[in-house]
């Protein structure tokens, strides 16, 4: 066990740097040239040579290169190229509003398939299996955005049942007292449960929105699983014993119907985590995604280098976390087959 | 499964002229390397599923390997037809040595030796016609003219048993005993020399076994064949085989000819083997007088030196030749060869 | 027509006195819908068995008798149904149960032995887990500690090695033969008084098949189990069971001792299957004789005997292509078999006061 994980950890070191070559070759393959933008249109060549040097744009790209790696393992992130704030400040700022919306997406969308694929194959009910069908065909045709903008017009405009886009809290609000970032816990946290309602309140549209796609996928894949495990000879035995039907799907047919929903669990949850730029902007969410993404814009490439960086290393740490999970659940991948047949 | 050759095959021609035999094989030995999980590194374990198989078979003889699973039969007859490279050893078919021949030459070979699998839900591709399935040997083997091909094809079908109407169906569309018989078609198409049968009727029912090996037996001598017979089912075995090996973790314990190794049997894994076989008849004594082995086959289990069924044989269990020294295959009579330091001590009945 | 023939059922399988009797089927069909049709899968099969009988049913595949050991246990899911039938176990009727009462008896008065020993167990929970869970649930009142215990005593029973150690493996770290063995350790947990073992060593080899029928044998005289043995082989048949019922069809379509159906079968499927069998006492070498053709499809059934396209005697005779045969007993005291054959009563006559010219089934 230990050899698997110290395998997998030198192997996502070996991606990570992968990933930096890409990222940095890329931007700087892209046309325009930053200091020339940050300089303004109207600067002078001494003036663009100036910003050039200062961005150490101007070094030898290998060199650009080493400092980049360096610079990025250390933490000296270094100053955004259009606004001079550290990156670290910028992108630690908008993190946890990205964080927070990821998270509750993911939790809604796994917990919503679990309960949906179990619900949809457990008995022969062809109208609960009928609804999850639609629901995750539905979710899978669906852009996020659409999604986002009638679920606006509906619940905002139409009843005014939930906030409209002004972000994570109305204008008039001020945010509870730091400590993760996360305005629901804080809240709780500091016993401010009014501005813990009104986080909620404004989290469930942007969650769902979010969440929809991912909850489509992931409650087909768990109840084609679950459908294929429910035929194996193991469950009639589990049954022979005198189990009962429920107990029998949630025990024994949903431990190993799950493992394929695992890498997929992972895999979403890494990339709701580097942000959603479409829901972010449709609802003012001051997430990651829209930041990046104005940074690509202005060749920031501070930001955006940090930022790849950071997304390849976020990945990698998700799909290392599911693959130690495997090993738990699955003593199969932990323990070998010692005796051949 | 030819009338009397009982004559010649008192003869021995083991280690004789390998030019004398359809098949001569000697010293096959194949390893696997099994990566185990090792704390630092990996290490390696090294599986001998063959360790040094020899055997010969004669022209028009039905010769059959036997044994349990993880002895190494199919193993074996993969690397004799090199489907699978041997780590070591010798096959010579019609006196020309397999291990000496490029590609293009193993590919003209290939035409003269032909298997039968064992089973007939995978062995056929489920996206082609049957009669595809039976010319495809034909179109590899470099025959262009495909009226010829097609009307080859239907022949082998109709020998089969298939009819010309049924030719143009998917796989899907046949039982368990068709598909059978359409692979033995495959098989034969090529007009091949030799023919390894593995395990080909083990995945049926019982009353389509019968069918299929009449279907084989009644071709044997018309088409003028010999069989390689890959059998776990003893009773199949002894009415099917001529001469017979019985294997045990990739080794030959016994090898004799049929009326032989049933009624004297020398090595304990035989007699226990042939003890264990279930008698469909209500009044026999079988069942009395069955020997029940301890403990289970192992393929890693396999000790450096000493003998291999050792660890489990009611005679050697104890005995320190046996722990100490792995017995040779020798010539205990004329024909019949055993791999034992004491061949004939157990008994059926299980008295030693 | 039917009721008539169930009439017959009742009459004709008059068992011995009723308080050995243990299970008792009546009457059971079921059916499979499917878009190909509907499958009959067991079509108004009736037995008896005793307290302490090995029972063995014989037939192919597609013959119904798998369908058979589930319907019995009220395992058959959709889209099969149990259609009619009566299970009567110990006096108490199963098929008119729901689902939750029968919990009560499965694992407990009546357990299942499956074929493949390589996919019957749940593969990412621990053997020991997997008995202990059966012991759980049936017996009310027993701790965790206890269970376990338990647990690795029924592994000692079955003779797999080092019970204490191995009751924390994995199924994928057991051979087949063991595996095997964990499975027969959970279906006698709780002492059953019936034992349905559905082709129990068909996925062995000969030598682990040897071990494991010789400790099914032992336990279940031990605890004076009875065994419904399902399987294809006859030699296991001929040495493990008292009483053969053999399954064609759907239906049951003869039933013996052991001795009498080997030595003197009257149906003709019964015997043209004990023929097919290679016995190297009886044959000359040369072709098997064999069955013609295939079994039926269940879904489309002729009207007549289901045997008759087949059947070397009754082949185009008229009575065989129109009338189902009825559930016949022929023989003396002793020797009693019940065949659903035209032709019984004087295939029985013939074989046992053979006619000049004609040879005797022997």
């Amino acid at each position: 066990m230990v050899r698997v994980i110290v395998n997998k950890v030198t192997s996502s070191i070996a991606t990570i740097f992968g990933a930096s070559v890409v990222a940095f070759v890329l931007l700087r393959v892209l046309p325009g040239d930053p200091a020339r933008l940050i300089a303004g249109s109207l600067a002078s060549d001494e003036a663009i040579a100036g910003v050039r040097r200062q961005l150490g744009l101007d070094q030898p790209l290998h060199v650009q290169y080493i400092r980049y790696i360096t610079d990025f393992f250390t933490g000296d992130w270094g100053f955004s190229f259009s606004s001079g704030v550290p990156v670290k400040e910028i992108l630690g700022s908008r993190f946890p509003a990205t964080a927070e919306l990821a998270l509750y997406a993911f939790l809604f969308a796994f917990l919503s398939a679990l309960v949906l694929a179990l619900l949809a194959t457990y008995r022969e009910w062809p109208v609960v299996d009928g609804v999850v069908r639609a629901l995750s065909s539905f979710g899978l045709g669906t852009p996020p955005f659409w999604f986002a903008i009638l679920a606006l017009i509906v619940f905002f405009e139409q009843f005014g049942l939930l906030p409209g886009p002004s972000g994570r809290l109305s204008s008039a609000t001020t945010p509870p007292p730091l400590l993760t970032g996360f305005y629901t816990i804080d809240a709780l946290v500091a016993g401010q449960f009014d501005i813990l309602g009104e986080a909620i309140k404004h989290l469930i549209l942007p969650v769902v929105s979010l969440g929809l796609v991912p909850f489509a996928f992931l409650v087909r894949l768990l109840r084609a699983n679950l459908l294929e495990i429910s035929s194996e000879p193991f469950i009639v035995v589990v049954r022979s014993k005198g189990i009962g039907r429920w107990l029998t799907h949630v025990r024994h047919a949903l431990p190993n119907a799950f493992l394929p929903t695992l890498t997929a669990s992972g895999l979403i949850l890494a990339e709701l985590l580097t942000g959603s730029v479409l829901v972010e902007r449709i609802f003012t969410w001051p997430g990651v995604g829209a930041l990046v993404v104005d940074s690509i814009k202005r060749q920031d490439f501070a930001v955006v280098q940090t930022f790849i960086l950071l997304s390849a290393s976020l990945y990698i740490l998700v799909n290392l976390v599911v693959d130690i999970l495997y090993g738990v659940i699955d003593p199969r991948t932990r323990i070998p087959t010692t005796e051949a047949r | 499964m030819s009338e009397s050759q009982s004559a010649s095959s008192v003869l021995s021609g083991l280690r004789g002229d390998p030019s004398e035999a359809l098949l001569w094989v000697n010293g096959l030995s194949k390893e696997f390397q099994l990566k185990r999980p090792g704390v630092w590194r990996q290490e390696l374990q090294i599986l001998r599923a063959v360790d040094g198989v020899s055997f010969d078979i004669r022209r028009g003889e039905t010769f059959g390997l036997v044994g349990e699973s993880g002895c190494g039969k199919s193993t074996a007859a993969r690397c004799i037809l090199r489907l699978l490279q041997p780590t070591a050893g010798a096959v010579h078919f019609d006196g020309m040595d397999l291990g000496t021949l490029g590609l293009e030459e193993m590919r003209r070979f290939r035409r003269r030796m032909q298997i039968v699998f064992q089973d007939p839900y995978a062995s056929l591709d489920p996206r082609m016609t049957v009669l595809q399935i039976v010319e495809e040997p034909l179109l590899v083997h470099g025959v262009q003219d495909r009226a010829a091909r097609l009307e080859k094809a239907q022949e082998m079908l109709s020998l089969v048993g298939i009819t010309p109407d049924q030719a143009d169906r998917k796989p899907h569309a046949f039982s368990g005993g068709q598909r059978q018989r359409i692979g033995i078609a495959r098989a034969l198409i090529l007009n091949p020399e030799l023919v390894v049968l593995d395990e080909p009727v083990s995945a049926l029912d019982v009353s389509i076994q019968a069918q299929v090996l009449n279907l084989l037996g009644s071709i044997q001598e018309r088409l003028d064949l010999t069989y390689l017979f890959i059998v776990h089912d003893l009773i199949l075995a002894e009415y099917f085989c001529d001469r017979l090996a019985v294997l045990y973790l990739g080794a030959v314990m016994e090898m004799a000819d049929r009326e032989t190794l049933f009624q004297e049997p020398l090595h304990p894994y035989t007699v226990t083997l042939l003890s264990a076989v279930p008698i469909p008849d209500p009044s026999s004594q079988g069942r009395r007088n069955r020997i029940i082995l301890e403990g289970e086959v192992d393929a890693l289990s396999v000790q450096a030196g000493g003998c291999r069924f050792r660890s489990r044989c009611p005679v050697g269990k104890d005995r320190d030749v046996c722990r100490v020294e792995e017995p040779p295959l020798v010539e205990q009579a004329p024909g019949h060869w055993v791999s034992c330091h004491f061949p004939g001590e157990l008994r059926p009945g299980g008295e030693s | 027509m039917a009721a008539e023939r169930e009439q017959m059922t009742e009459q004709t399988a008059q068992p011995e006195p009723n308080d050995d009797l243990l299970l008792r089927v009546r009457g059971l069909k079921t059916e499979f819908v499917t878009r190909r049709g509907t499958i009959k899968a067991v079509r108004d099969v009736s037995l008896d068995v005793h307290r302490a009988e090995k029972v063995g049913i014989v037939g192919e595949s597609g013959c119904g008798k798998s369908a058979l050991a589930l319907s019995i246990l009220g395992l058959i899911s959709s889209p099969g149904r149990v259609v009619a039938g009566e299970v009567w176990l110990n006096g108490r009727e199963l098929a008119s149960l729901s689902d939750r009462e029968m919990q009560v008896v499965r694992g407990r008065n009546v357990s299942l032995i499956f074929q493949d020993p390589m996919t019957s167990l749940d593969p990412v929970m621990t053997i020991g887990s997997q008995i202990t869970e059966s012991i759980l649930k049936h017996q009310r009142g027993i701790s965790r500690r206890a269970a376990r215990d338990r647990a690795i005593e029924l592994l000692r029973d079955v003779e797999v090695p080092l019970a204490e150690r191995r009751i924390d493996d994995f199924p994928h770290q057991l051979s087949g033969g063991m595996r095997q063995r964990v499975m027969i350790a959970i279906a006698l947990a709780n002492d059953p008084d019936l034992l349905i073992a559905d082709e129990p060593t068909t996925a062995l080899d000969v030598t682990t098949q040897a071990q494991v029928i010789d400790v099914l044998e032992r336990l279940v005289e031990e605890r004076n189990a009875a065994v419904i043995l399902i399987t294809h082989n006859l030699g296991v048949v001929a040495e493990f069971c008292d009483t053969v019922k053999v399954m064609y069809a759907g239906r049951i379509v003869e039933e013996a001792t052991t001795d009498v159906l080997f030595r003197a079968p009257t149906h003709p499927y019964t015997e043209a299957l004990l023929h097919s069998v290679p016995d190297p006492k009886r044959l000359a070498r040369g072709p098997l004789p064999t069955i013609p053709g295939a079994p039926p499809s269940l879904a489309d059934l002729p009207p007549g005997c289901s045997f008759e396209p087949r059947c070397p005697l009754g082949q185009g005779v008229e009575v065989c292509l129109e009338q189902a045969p009825f559930p016949i007993e022929v023989g003396s005291p002793g020797s009693i078999v019940v065949s659903e054959c035209h032709f019984a009563q004087d295939r029985w006559a013939e074989a046992h006061n053979p006619t000049e010219g004609v040879q005797s089934h022997e």
